[in-house]
């Protein structure tokens, strides 16, 4: 195994040479700079982004979109998902749906939300939730077997009742599977309200990227592709990183 | 769990479930029917199989060019995926370094890059083909990736000692022993590679099944937008029935642990 440190340096060296053969390219004519600009313009179109006052309130409106429909489906995925484990009987009758639409392409949906809610807001959030909610109910059945029967057999003979055995026993000890399966909820969320602002929206990043590839207008599409890029990766890590956390916590 | 917490019901789960999915579908054709929804929300079932049926030719020739550009594009996703895959998880540097970055790559949203692929090839074929492997590429590639790593390194070891080329060794050890993580790698990664075609027609298109639904939607066609979402899920239940077969078919000559 590398030690950690140089793997980043070796990381970062590799994407500093791809991002110096693109320059090179570029400059030796190989590429056209109206399709392909250089970096080191991505990079000044980058920071004046962050600079200008409606791509911050566009990068806002998603944020606030994937926030919003992730504080709803978390834990509304999670209890979906813990009644489906838990309940013997609920479970064997309504789990096929969910492993049956996890496997279904959401994204055909979208126009049904626009007819349903219009495209503001709401339709966005709506769609973010759609998109997550499986994939987080079916970490969460996935969660409720990984607890330990003794456990759940010890609270049942001290006379816990469900809700005291719901709230105390299962969702802390669902939580690391649990929240691996909020990260991919969150990563399929974003994709989500992103496409859904890219199809049709009056805000949000997703729809400044569609106007600028429209209008060709190369160097802002690309430093707008690399920011939201950035941005996602960023959120998944994080994610990534508490996850571990959490694992190493609980040994 | 179990039993004592549900006492005697009285119909079992199986007949529940088919139970609710009747209402659904009930409901479904009357709400849009007794007015209590906006007709241009949510068309009735049979509505939308009528509109869809009476305009057969059209969605048929939609559906022929959607299925040429998946075809075109599972074949790069595969292939592509397959190799990188391969490489990444055997040689030991790139495992080490260009994985974790191929893996962090998985977490952004891939749409973003549909309007780069319009302006450098156009919103024809190409660009569905391109959006749709690129999409399918990186569960293929991880999760090749991830099958050649787990392979033992004894199986490795012994093969070299008596002197296997790395070409044999690559494609008489280490392929067959990563079968079952090559084919959740086509099944993951062709559900992916039609996603992507769907998508990137509907976002910018001149044909195929996503644009109808597209054209259709934005001149409020509710029945027609809904036998067109009908449609894609034939069309992926369909590959994912294909895909299926294969794996049965590898399954059967992956070796078998004795």
């Amino acid at each position: 195994m590398l030690s950690s440190s140089y793997r980043v340096l070796v990381q970062a060296g590799i994407v500093l040479i791809l991002l110096g053969l693109w320059e090179a390219a570029v400059f030796s004519g190989l590429a056209d700079t109206r399709t392909l600009p250089p970096p080191s313009e991505i990079a000044i179109h980058i920071v004046a982004l962050l600079g200008d006052q409606d791509v911050l309130y566009n990068l806002w409106i998603t944020s606030a979109q994937v926030g919003l429909a992730f504080l709803i489906v978390a834990p509304v995925g999670v209890a979906i998902g813990l009644l489906l484990g838990e309940h013997e009987y609920i479970g064997r009758a309504f789990r096929p749906f969910f492993y049956f639409l996890a496997g279904v392409p959401k994204s055909v949906f979208l126009p049904v939300f626009i007819l349903t809610f219009g495209i503001g807001f709401t339709q966005k959030v709506a769609f973010g939730i759609f998109q997550a909610i499986f994939v987080l109910v079916i970490s969460a059945i996935a969660a409720v077997g990984s607890v330990s029967p003794t456990l759940i057999k010890v609270a049942r003979s001290y006379g816990a009742n469900r809700w005291q055995l719901y709230s105390q026993i299962f969702l802390p000890a669902m939580m690391p599977v649990v929240i691996e399966g909020m990260r991919l909820g969150m990563i399929f969320n974003i994709t989500g309200v992103v496409f859904a602002e890219m199809y049709v929206a009056r805000a949000g990043i997703g729809h400044m990227i569609a106007t600028w590839g429209m209008s060709f207008q190369m160097p802002q599409l690309f430093a707008g592709i690399f920011l939201t890029a950035f941005l996602s990766i960023a959120v998944n890590e994080v994610l990534r990183w508490y996850e571990r956390r959490v694992d190493k916590w609980r040994k | 769990m179990g039993r004592d917490s549900c006492e005697a019901p009285f119909i079992s789960p199986a007949t529940l479930r088919w139970l609710f999915l009747a209402v659904i579908v009930v409901v479904w054709e009357l709400v849009p029917r007794l007015g209590l929804v906006p007709s241009v929300m949510l068309a009735p079932a049979s509505e939308a199989m009528i509109a869809g049926f009476q305009d057969f030719g059209t969605f048929a020739r939609a559906l022929g060019i959607t299925f040429g550009q998946l075809a075109s594009a599972l074949i790069f996703a595969y292939g592509i995926g397959a190799l990188a895959g391969l490489l990444l998880g055997s040689v030991y540097f790139l495992r080490e370094t260009l994985l974790p970055i191929v893996s962090s790559i998985y977490a952004v949203p891939l749409v973003i890059v549909y309007p780069l692929l319009t302006a450098w090839v156009g919103i024809g074929p190409e660009s569905k083909v391109i959006f749709g492997a690129l999409y399918g590429f990186f569960p293929m590639a991880l999760s090749v990736a991830a099958g050649v790593q787990t392979v033992d390194r004894q199986y490795i070891l012994a093969a070299r000692s008596m002197g296997a080329r790395t070409s044999q060794i690559l494609f008489q050890i280490m392929l067959p022993a990563s079968v079952p993580s090559i084919l959740s790698g086509l099944r993951i990664g062709g559900a992916m590679t039609a996603i992507g075609v769907v998508v990137a027609e509907m976002m910018a298109a001149t044909g195929g099944i996503g644009f109808l639904i597209t054209q259709n939607r934005t001149m409020f066609n509710t029945a027609e937008v809904y036998f067109g979402i009908f449609l894609v899920l034939i069309l992926t239940g369909l590959l994912d029935m294909f895909i299926r077969l294969m794996e049965r078919c590898f399954t059967n000559w992956y070796p078998k642990e004795t």
